[in-house]
């Protein structure tokens, strides 16, 4: 399939420049819109997911987003969504979100394409468009350019091994394989 | 510890006494369920891993509820034809095809699978229509398939909203109502964000268990990553009549067991509610939109397609006639919800009325059946209200109750159903 080329190792330790989004974001009609993406279930192609990211909340995002930016977001970032979303986020260059809320399945749907996703009360405000932050997911220690310390909860070492996979399906291969941990 | 009802389910499926909030846990699931369009990619990727049959097949559930219809356009009919195919070749038995499937939330409880105590991973969030039987959906999306390799998976234990329920609901109002009241509050917060909501108090009982279930399926619209009620003789009569000896436990929360928030919600100060799009928390007293002309309206959905939902309907349409210019559509949730309807004689009334009556599945919840074309305003049962969601983006999705949808059908606008139902009996009554 060719959303198999998305299947790189998330890393469990990121660095990047943020881009700032404000509250509501849907994965349904934000992150990606479901009208755009005909017909349900229907595989696409990452480059094609790119280029709907965002698409209609900065229309030039996929030209000037750099492979391993953090998105920071408001609340309910995500909701509700379709694989999709999280897809063309991993497909634009995303390398985490931090939101000051979302619902767990975002956040499973989101690991499983190999994008981490946490949620950090207060985020929006320590940081801005722009900024550096650095996450630290088997901590749960976030540092903004300024040297603001902030803490979410880590990941498990299940969705660690996850993220490390590359995502769900290389995750089970590994898990068939009698190769994973967790 | 002190638990609550989500934290005694997810304790037993992870065979430990008691499990705190917020903890990491692995689960063996009691079952996992899946719609169609997930269940053939799924075995799509069970070919690419090597596996060649699903390692738990009883313990695994595929409902055709999104495409059961094959249409013109589109590649789900040979997709489900393929996934036929492989439940034909490998002995799966919970392939739940076209003929004999309706919303996976409704076979869940229909066929037994769903019953007190249980944990069931599922693809979708509104699948909390079970826990009116007092099981508990886990909504895992994508990773529907890791259950078709093996039988556990990790869980994050919510934290709980307690929701007491009260009073006696007036004529002509629904449970749907409480759930656009509850999303009036919460949709637009946080509040119920990644929690589960348990539902208790004195009237629980009142609400049928038809009510109860969409009540539950609608707390994912005020955030909720799930929702569970307490267990009563309504339910244990149901649960016994289909679990075929299948066992089960029931579950109440401990005195003193932690709530992020416990609420009273008083059924008798509610009125209808229609939900504005495109956001769930915009919810107005149906006489605000009083006279907004409806091209659409829709009965069905997860949160409204049960018997009752139906006979709601059937209670306006009784002496009214569908509106020149306004096409209805009904959907039955399931075919056993089918065959009732017949011998109530509602398909006859709905079809003498106006109304069309589609085959069960989710149907124009999405605009698999029933598109929305520029400039059409529909008033709704179903669940998303957001631009593009069931067709053209140029068009509007009302939600409210079935009440309020069939009288809006019979006035061609958005109306208040009460008037329509003066005299009539309230179906919440009966039990």
């Amino acid at each position: 399939m060719p959303a198999s080329s998305l299947h790189t190792a998330g890393s469990a330790v990121v660095r990047g420049r943020v881009w700032k989004f404000g509250d509501w974001i849907s994965g349904d009609d934000g992150i990606v819109r479901f009208s755009d993406l005909r017909n349900f279930g229907d595989d696409h192609d990452p480059a094609e997911l790119a280029r709907h990211c965002f698409a209609h909340l900065v229309p030039d995002f996929a030209s000037r987003v750099t492979p391993g930016d953090i998105v920071v977001a408001g609340r309910g970032f995500g909701v509700p969504s379709h694989p999709p979303a999280p897809m063309a986020l991993r497909a634009a260059g995303i390398a985490a979100a931090v939101v000051e809320s979302t619902d767990s399945a975002f956040i499973r749907r989101s690991l499983n394409a190999a994008l981490p996703v946490v949620t950090c009360p207060g985020i929006t405000a320590a940081v801005a468009d722009g900024d550096e932050l650095e996450v630290d997911l088997t901590t749960g220690r976030m540092v903004t350019g300024s040297g603001t310390v902030l803490t979410t909860k880590p990941f498990s070492p299940a969705m660690l091994e996850v993220l490390d996979s590359g995502g769900l399906v290389p995750y089970l291969e590994r898990y068939l394989a009698g190769e994973a941990r967790a | 510890m002190r638990q609550t009802i989500a934290q005694k389910i997810i304790a037993r499926a992870a065979g430990a006494e008691s499990v705190a909030v917020g903890d990491y846990v692995t689960v063996t699931p009691d079952y996992t369920v899946m719609q169609d369009i997930y269940f053939w990619k799924n075995i799509k990727l069970l070919e690419r891993l090597g596996v060649s049959e699903i390692a738990y097949p009883d313990k695994v559930i595929a409902v055709l509820d999104h495409t059961p219809q094959a249409t013109l356009g589109t590649g789900y009919a040979a997709r489900n034809r393929e996934s036929r195919e492989f439940a034909r070749r490998t002995g799966f038995k919970n392939f739940f095809d076209a003929g004999r499937s309706g919303l996976r939330h409704l076979i869940m409880v229909e066929h037994g699978f769903a019953r007190p105590g249980l944990l069931v991973f599922s693809d979708e969030p509104n699948i909390a229509s079970i826990g009116a039987v007092g099981a508990l959906n886990i909504p895992i999306s994508t990773e529907v398939l890791v259950s078709m390799v093996r039988d556990s998976n990790w869980v994050r234990v919510p934290a709980s909203v307690r929701f007491e329920l009260t009073g006696t609901l007036p004529r002509g109002v629904w449970a749907r109502d409480l759930v656009q009241a509850i999303c009036r509050e919460y949709a637009g917060s946080d509040g119920l964000m990644q929690r589960c909501v348990e539902f208790g108090g004195p009237s629980l009982s009142r609400l049928s268990l038809d009510s109860r279930q969409g009540l539950l399926a609608g707390m994912y619209h005020a955030g909720a990553d799930t929702a569970v009620a307490e267990v009563d003789d309504v339910v244990l009569g149901y649960v016994q009549d289909r679990a075929d000896g299948r066992p089960y436990t029931v579950f109440t929360p401990d005195d003193g067991a932690e709530y992020d928030d416990v609420r009273t919600w008083d059924l008798s100060t509610l009125e209808p509610l229609v939900t504005v799009p495109p956001r769930h928390d915009g919810v107005v007293p149906v006489s605000q939109l009083d006279g907004r002309e409806i091209t659409q309206a829709t009965v069905g959905s997860c949160a409204s397609n049960r018997m009752d939902d139906l006979r709601a309907a059937a209670q306006v349409l009784r002496d009214h006639d569908v509106a020149p210019g306004v096409t209805m559509y009904i959907t039955p949730g399931s075919p056993e919800v089918y065959a009732q309807a017949a011998r109530e004689g509602l398909i006859e009334l709905f079809t003498a009325r106006g109304a069309t009556v589609l085959s069960p599945g989710c149907t124009t919840c999405w605009g698999y059946l029933g598109a929305l074309s520029d400039g059409d305003v529909a008033i709704s049962t179903n669940q998303e209200n957001y631009p593009g969601r069931a067709g053209s983006r140029n068009a509007d999705i009302y939600l409210a109750s079935p009440y309020v949808v069939a009288a809006s059908a019979v006035a061609g606008q958005i109306t208040d159903p009460r008037p329509m139902l003066a005299g009539e009996g309230v179906a919440h009554a009966r039990q």
